[in-house]
């Protein structure tokens, strides 16, 4: 077998995979401190890639300023999220939650559909198709940035959950809600900043995945439903089981659609989860905590 | 109560006179697809308003039914009657493993497998062209027919569509108003207590997941001799938020309401000519005001304003 075309595909797949996780991680987030699914999510990674072109090819933005923006506008329209919507509801109803975020995800996607058909939309940045070779292998710039961008999102992540106050207070209420607010955690600004930085991180994948995959309005449930499964698969609320299951099916997938089929890469997230649920239903790592 | 009885009876048989009135093929095909979706939400009744899991599966439910129906008809040469058990067995058998596997973690998580299953049924259709001939589809099926006698325009067709949606509806309308219909409601208030009375919860919610699924499936199914052909469009989102809005507005748990709402939801948006685009985002405001404001839906309206009359008259 071909070690380059392997590798290739483990590198591909760790790309893929990171930005299973950031998306992931946030819905890990956002359920662990308001107990709501967001159905939404993979919407505004859709947004996220839409506004990248949109500066990219309108604006002419520079790849990196680009990146920034679109990132904090995604910070924004997390803000607004939780404003206009999710704050009311967090900790109550779970099914109400769950077909308002559905609703949104749905305006959402056919609003991009209506507003921009479903013509998939080619970003290019400045870097075009540059590639660094290593030890045989192509990998293609923009690649290796999106790998970067999704390493410095982790590292921001770690720190702010448990380097900082307003972190631990997360975890705090995560872990325990009543118990936090017992101790005087405000789970207002808890909730706020949960969905602020999943927003955030929907809208950075969408920038840094732009450029290597076309951008459509539709490229954002299918992407989502990946995350919702790892969810699954590394338990609820787990944010460090979301990555390690997030890359492992980055890689997985990338494997079986490089060498045997597409079915069985679009497949694998679901039957792992099945068997998740079957033989270990909190999750590969869960801890516990029922949903 | 009898003349309830009666105006239902006299309701059907002005039903059965439609085809005869010579309404256009365009307005037959919207009559077909109103008895399609009142079997769809009516069966996403029983799943959510009754057993309060929120499956977002049922349209892979009646993909399943109508792929099983089309690949039969057309790669085994079955009769399509022959094929419509099957295409609902399937589809029960693989609601209930579903439903199996993500009860075990709780009803939540059933929401989001059923939504990555409903997901991932759209991705096989698309994709696993050995099996379903991919974006392709399967053009070209039979049609019904009885002895000589074809159904071939929406106008003749509507005769076993509507029959069909009448037994399915009789059917759950039986579940619903039985002492499993009852069980169901006292599991969905309070499970723990329920299930301290002996009563088995995880059996009840599989049954009625399989009852809901088997009807999708055969209505999918039935569906696609009509259209004569099978293609991924079949598992679209669009009619998983067409049943969710017809249950939420209608009110979960009230038959007549979602019967209401799905009539209202097939005609109305007809009567508008949107585009399908803006069909949905229209039908996803309307979720999300429905959410914001009035959760219990149209019924749960009607139900509160009878509860206060009682209330009231004992007063």
């Amino acid at each position: 077998m071909n070690t380059t075309y392997l590798l290739q595909l483990v590198i591909n797949g760790l790309v893929i995979g990171a930005f299973y996780a950031l998306l992931a991680m946030g819905l890990s987030l956002i359920f662990g401190v308001l107990e709501i699914v967001n159905f939404a999510h993979g919407e505004f990674y859709m947004l996220g890639a839409m506004a990248a072109f949109f500066l990219l090819s309108h604006v002419q933005l520079g790849y990196w300023p680009m990146v920034a923006a679109v990132t904090v506008m995604g910070a924004g329209v997390g803000w607004l999220f939780h404003r206009l919507l999710l704050g009311g509801m967090a900790g109550r109803n779970f099914e109400r939650s769950l077909l308002l975020t559905l609703g949104l995800g749905m305006v959402l996607q056919n609003g991009a559909l209506y507003l921009f058909t479903a013509t998939p939309k080619l970003a290019r940045t400045e870097y075009g198709m540059q590639a660094v070779v290593i030890a045989d292998m192509r990998v293609t710039l923009m690649r290796l940035f999106a790998l970067a961008w999704a390493a410095l999102a982790f590292v921001l992540l770690y720190l702010v959950l448990y380097r900082t106050r307003i972190g631990q207070a997360m975890r705090a209420v995560a872990e325990n809600r009543e118990a936090a607010l017992v101790v005087g955690i405000r789970p207002e600004r808890v909730a706020r900043l949960a969905v602020v930085i999943g927003i955030a991180l929907c809208a950075l994948s969408g920038a840094a995945l732009a450029p290597i995959y076309t951008v459509t309005p539709t490229m954002g449930l299918i992407f989502a439903f990946k995350a919702f499964a790892i969810v699954v698969i590394g338990g609820f609320g787990s944010i460090g089981g979301a990555a390690i299951a997030a890359l492992a099916l980055g890689v997985v997938e990338a494997l079986l659609g490089g060498y045997l089929s597409l079915i069985l890469a679009d497949g694998v997230a679901f039957v792992a989860m099945i068997l998740v649920l079957l033989f270990r239903p909190l999750g590969l790592f869960g801890t516990g905590v029922r949903v | 109560m009898s003349l309830r009885l009666l105006a239902i009876l006299a309701g059907i048989a002005a039903l059965y006179t439609l085809p005869l009135c010579g309404f256009s093929e365009y307005v037959m095909t919207v009559a077909v697809v109103a008895c399609v979706f009142a079997v769809l939400s009516c069966g996403l009744n029983l799943v959510y308003g009754y057993g309060g899991l929120l499956s977002l599966a049922q349209v892979a439910f009646w993909g399943i039914g109508a792929y099983t129906a089309g690949l039969m008809a057309m790669d085994l040469k079955w009769n399509p009657w022959a094929t419509l058990p099957f295409a609902g067995l399937l589809a029960a058998t693989v609601g209930v493993f579903v439903a199996y596997a993500s009860l075990r973690l709780s009803r939540h998580s059933f929401a989001i497998v059923s939504l990555v299953f409903a997901l991932l049924m759209q991705l096989v259709a698309r994709d696993w062209v050995g099996l379903t001939r991919g974006a392709l589809g399967l053009p070209g099926l039979p049609q019904l027919a009885i002895g000589g006698y074809v159904f071939d325009s929406a106008a003749r067709f509507f005769w076993p569509m509507l029959s069909f949606t009448l037994v399915s509806l009789a059917l759950l309308y039986r579940l619903m108003h039985s002492r499993i219909g009852r069980t169901l409601l006292a599991i969905r208030q309070n499970e723990p207590l329920a299930q301290s009375h002996g009563v088995d919860a995880l059996a009840h919610r599989l049954l009625v997941i399989g009852v809901s699924a088997g009807l999708s499936g055969i209505a999918g199914g039935m569906f696609v001799f009509q259209l004569t052909i099978v293609d991924p469009s079949i598992m679209d989102f669009y009619y998983t938020e067409s049943m969710l809005i017809m249950v939420i507005v209608g009110g979960p748990g009230s038959f007549w309401g979602v019967l209401g709402a799905s009539a209202v939801f097939t005609v109305l948006p007809e009567a508008l000519r949107l585009t399908p685009e803006l069909r949905m985002v229209l039908y996803g405001v309307v979720l999300v005001a429905a959410m914001l404001t009035v959760p219990a839906g149209f019924g749960g309206i009607l139900a509160k304003r009878r509860e206060n009359r009682w209330r009231t008259q004992l007063a």
